[in-house]
C-alpha cells in the first residue's frame, strides 16, 4: 500500500524529508510506522484527516499520515 | 526569609523619591512572586476606576525566589500594571538581565508610581535610584535606545525600556529588553510611556539568599546540562516554536485573513523549516536551555527575530506569505515597541473592515508596504494610526455596522495566533483568561485534538483549562520562570516545587502551588469585575464570529464547522462550577473565603455585586 506521510518540525529534519509518499506492507500499523521512522519513542501526536491515531491502528492505503512533535504554544 | 530578598523598591517619578519597604514571609507565602505579587499590591493601591494612563497608575515590576539563579531557563520578569487596552490588570513575562541584576540588587519588586516631568529613565545601583534625562533616546527605536544605554551600562546590565509606541501611548505597546524580548501585551509599554519613564537599568552586586545555597548551585548546573541535553536531542531548537505553524496549518487552526479562514495554502513559506533555512543568528534570554528567538534578515536587510506568534499573526492573517516582507513587520514591532500579535490582528480587523463596508480606507490583505505604512503611522498615533492605535475592540465599536463580531479579541486583548473557529475547548481558555485572549494562560489545543472530541464541550475540556491556568498562574507566572522546559521537552513539573523548597526552605507540592494558582485566578476575575461591574458571562465568550454559521470553511477539515452558543454555555458553566463562580462568572464569597481573599470579597462587594 502506499501512504504519505507529513513530517513536522524536528521530525522533518531528523528523518530528511517533509512529505513523502512511502511504499508499506499492507495492515502495518501506525506504531510499526513510527518504527521504521524511529519516532515512536519520541513525544509526539499522530493524526489522519485532523483525528488522532493511536499507535496499533493499522493504516490503509492512500492515507495521509500527519507525525508532530507535542507543542505547548508558545 | 531565605528565597525572597524580601524588599521592594518604591519610586516616585512625580516626586523623584525612593524608598526600600520590606514585604513579610507570610505575603510571600500566599501570593509566591511575579504576577501573585504584582496582583495584590495592584489590588490594594489603586483605586477602583483608575486612569490607566494617568498618574495614578503604577507600573511594577515583579520577581520571585528563584528567578535569575542558575536553574533551567529562570531569566524571566513580570511587567504589571492597569490595563490601558482592557481596563483591568494586565502583565507580561519578559527573558531579560533585570530578573538577575535586580535580585542582586536587594530588590524582588519595583513599584513606580507618578509621572516623570520630562522624558526620563531610572539607574538603579544596588540601593540608589538616579533619575536621568532621557532625551536623547526619546523618540528612538528600541534597538538604538538599548545599544545607547548599553554603551553607558554594559551588555549584561538589566535594562527594560520602550519604544515610540510606548511613548505614544499605542494601547498595545510593550516592554523590551536584549534586543529580541518583549512582554506585557495588554499595553504595559504605554503605562510606561504614560509616566514619560523610558527605561529601566538596573545593575547589582550583592548575593541572592537562598536556604539551601549549594545544594541549590549544583542541581541547577546539572539540571542546566541535563535540559540543554533533552533539548538537543528532542532538536527543538531546531525550528523552535515555528515549527507549531504547519501543524496549525494541518490542523486547520491557523489564523487566516483575520481568522475568517483556517488554512492557506501558501502556509508552507513561512514554515519553522522556512524560518530555519534563513535563520543568520538565534537567541535566548538568560539561563536558557532552549534558544527559541530564531533571527532572518528581513526586507530591508535588519535581523528580525521570529517566534510563531508574530510569523502567525503577521503572515497568514494579513494574508502575507513572503518571509522577508513579514520579517519586516516584525522587525518594525519591535523597533516601535508594540505587541507583534495585537498589531496584527489591528490591522487584520481594519483590512476586513474594510472589505465589509464598516470604515474606508485603502488598506488590503496581502499589501505588505502598506502595512509597514501603517505601523510607522499608529506608533505614532498619526493618521488613521490613531485609530490602529486602539486595537480591535476600541476600532470596531467606533466603526459599528456589527463590526465588533469580528474583532478578534476577549476582554479587549486580541487573540494570540491560534484559530478556533472549531477547537471549543481553546476558545474557552481565550475566552475565560482573565487578562484577555492571551496564550500564556492556557493552551490546550493538543490536548484537544489528541486526547478529547474536537467539536466536544465536556466538562473535561473546562477541567483542563482550570489545571493549565492553576499551573501557569502560580508556577510560571509567579516564581516567575520560562514553561518551555516543562511543556515542550516534559522536564518533570514537579522539579519546580523543589526549587521553590530548596531557596526558601519551605516544603511546598504542587498542590500548595495550585491552590496558590487558584487564589490568584480569583483575584484576577475579581480585578476585572471591580472595574467592570456590570460584568456578565459574556466577557467569557471568544469573538462572536465563531458561533456564525457563514464563517465556517467551506472545504478542508473543518468544512461547515463552527462553534455553537448554547454548548459553549453549558461548558462555561463546567467552568464556573468547578471554579466556584457564580453564573455571570464571578468569585462567590464562598469561594473567595475558602481561598483566603475574605477581605478581599468584602471590598469586591462594595462596587459589585458578591453572590
Amino acid at each position: 500500500m502506499r501512504v504519505r506521510v507529513r513530517l513536522i518540525g524536528a521530525f522533518a529534519q531528523r528523518c530528511g524529508f517533509t512529505e513523502r509518499e512511502l511504499e508499506l506492507p499492507e495492515g502495518l500499523t501506525a506504531g510499526e510506522l513510527l518504527s521504521r521512522l524511529k519516532l515512536r519513542r519520541l513525544r509526539k501526536f499522530v493524526s489522519r484527516e485532523g483525528l488522532p491515531v493511536r499507535m496499533a491502528q493499522p493504516l490503509k492505503d492512500g492515507d495521509r499520515i500527519v507525525v508532530a512533535p507535542i507543542f505547548s504554544g508558545g | 526569609m531565605k528565597g525572597w530578598t524580601g524588599n521592594i523598591l518604591r519610586i516616585n517619578l512625580s516626586k523623584r523619591t525612593f524608598k526600600t519597604e520590606r514585604f513579610s514571609e507570610d505575603f510571600a507565602l500566599k501570593w509566591i512572586g511575579g504576577r501573585g505579587f504584582a496582583l495584590k499590591i495592584l489590588w490594594d493601591e489603586l483605586k477602583p476606576g483608575v486612569d490607566a494612563l494617568g498618574p495614578d497608575n503604577k507600573l511594577i515590576v515583579a520577581l520571585g525566589p528563584i528567578a535569575g539563579v542558575p536553574m533551567p531557563n529562570s531569566g524571566k520578569t513580570i511587567v504589571a500594571a492597569k490595563s490601558p487596552l482592557t481596563g483591568t490588570y494586565g502583565d507580561g513575562n519578559i527573558g531579560t538581565h533585570v530578573t538577575i541584576q535586580l535580585r542582586k540588587a536587594g530588590y524582588d519588586i519595583i513599584i513606580i508610581e507618578g509621572r516623570s516631568a520630562d522624558p526620563e529613565y531610572v539607574f538603579i545601583q544596588d540601593g540608589d535610584v538616579s533619575f536621568l534625562p532621557a532625551g536623547e533616546i526619546w523618540g528612538k527605536g528600541t534597538y538604538e535606545a538599548q545599544e545607547w544605554l548599553e554603551k553607558k551600562y554594559g551588555k549584561t546590565a538589566g535594562i527594560l525600556s520602550i519604544g515610540p509606541a510606548g511613548e505614544n501611548k499605542v494601547l498595545y505597546a510593550v516592554v523590551r529588553s536584549m534586543e529580541g524580548r518583549a512582554g506585557g501585551r495588554p499595553g504595559i509599554g504605554a503605562v510606561m510611556g504614560s509616566k514619560n519613564l523610558k527605561a529601566i537599568v538596573v545593575k547589582g552586586s550583592q548575593d541572592i539568599p537562598m536556604a539551601d545555597p549549594k545544594t541549590m548551585k549544583e542541581r541547577g548546573l546539572d539540571d542546566l546540562r541535563a535540559v540543554g541535553a533533552m533539548n538537543k536531542k528532542a532538536g527543538w531548537s531546531v525550528q523552535g516554536t515555528n515549527a507549531v505553524l504547519a501543524w496549525c496549518n494541518e490542523m486547520a487552526a491557523l489564523p487566516v485573513r483575520n481568522m475568517r479562514h483556517s488554512h492557506h495554502p501558501d502556509a508552507w513559506k513561512l514554515d519553522g523549516q522556512r524560518t530555519s533555512e534563513a535563520r543568520v543568528a538565534t537567541y535566548g534570554c538568560p539561563n536558557c536551555t532552549m534558544r527559541c528567538g530564531i533571527a532572518v534578515l528581513d526586507h530591508e536587510g535588519h535581523e528580525s527575530e521570529l517566534d510563531y506568534e508574530n510569523v502567525g499573526m503577521l503572515g497568514p492573517n494579513l494574508e502575507i506569505f513572503d518571509l522577508k516582507q513579514m520579517a519586516s513587520l516584525n522587525w518594525l514591532c519591535d523597533d516601535l515597541g508594540m505587541d507583534t500579535i495585537s498589531a496584527g490582528s489591528a490591522l487584520s480587523f481594519y483590512a476586513d473592515a474594510i472589505d465589509h463596508g464598516a470604515t474606508q480606507g485603502d488598506f488590503k490583505f496581502g499589501d505588505a508596504e502598506r502595512a509597514k505604512e501603517l505601523m510607522r503611522l499608529l506608533a505614532r498615533r498619526r493618521g488613521v494610526g490613531d485609530l490602529l492605535a486602539d486595537g480591535s475592540l476600541k476600532m470596531a465599536k467606533r466603526f459599528g455596522h456589527n463590526s465588533e463580531a469580528y474583532a478578534i479579541q476577549c476582554k479587549g486583548l486580541d487573540l494570540s495566533a491560534y484559530n478556533c473557529k472549531y477547537v471549543p475547548g481553546q476558545a474557552l481558555a481565550f475566552g475565560t483568561s482573565a487578562i484577555g485572549a492571551h496564550h500564556k494562560e492556557a493552551w490546550i489545543i493538543t490536548y484537544e485534538l489528541k486526547h478529547s472530541e474536537r467539536g466536544g464541550y465536556g466538562r473535561d475540556k473546562a477541567q483542563k483549562v482550570i489545571e493549565l491556568q492553576r499551573i501557569r498562574s502560580s508556577i510560571f507566572e509567579s516564581l516567575p520562570i520560562c514553561r518551555f522546559p516543562w511543556i515542550e521537552l516534559g522536564w518533570d513539573l514537579k522539579n519546580y516545587p523543589e526549587y521553590f523548597n530548596l531557596a526558601t526552605g519551605a516544603n511546598w507540592t504542587l498542590e500548595d502551588f495550585t491552590n496558590t494558582g487558584d487564589r490568584i485566578y480569583a483575584l484576577l476575575k475579581a480585578f476585572w469585575t471591580r472595574e467592570h461591574p456590570d460584568t456578565d458571562r459574556t466577557a467569557d465568550y471568544p469573538p462572536r464570529i465563531y458561533f456564525d454559521p457563514a464563517i465556517a470553511d467551506q472545504e478542508g477539515l473543518i468544512a461547515g464547522k463552527h462553534l455553537e452558543l448554547d454548548k459553549y454555555d453549558v461548558m462555561l458553566d463546567h467552568y464556573y462550577d468547578i471554579r466556584g463562580w457564580d453564573r455571570r462568572g464571578i468569585p462567590t464569597r464562598r469561594t473567595m473565603e475558602r481561598l483566603g481573599l475574605a477581605e478581599e470579597a468584602e471590598q469586591l462587594a462594595q462596587t459589585a455585586g458578591v453572590s
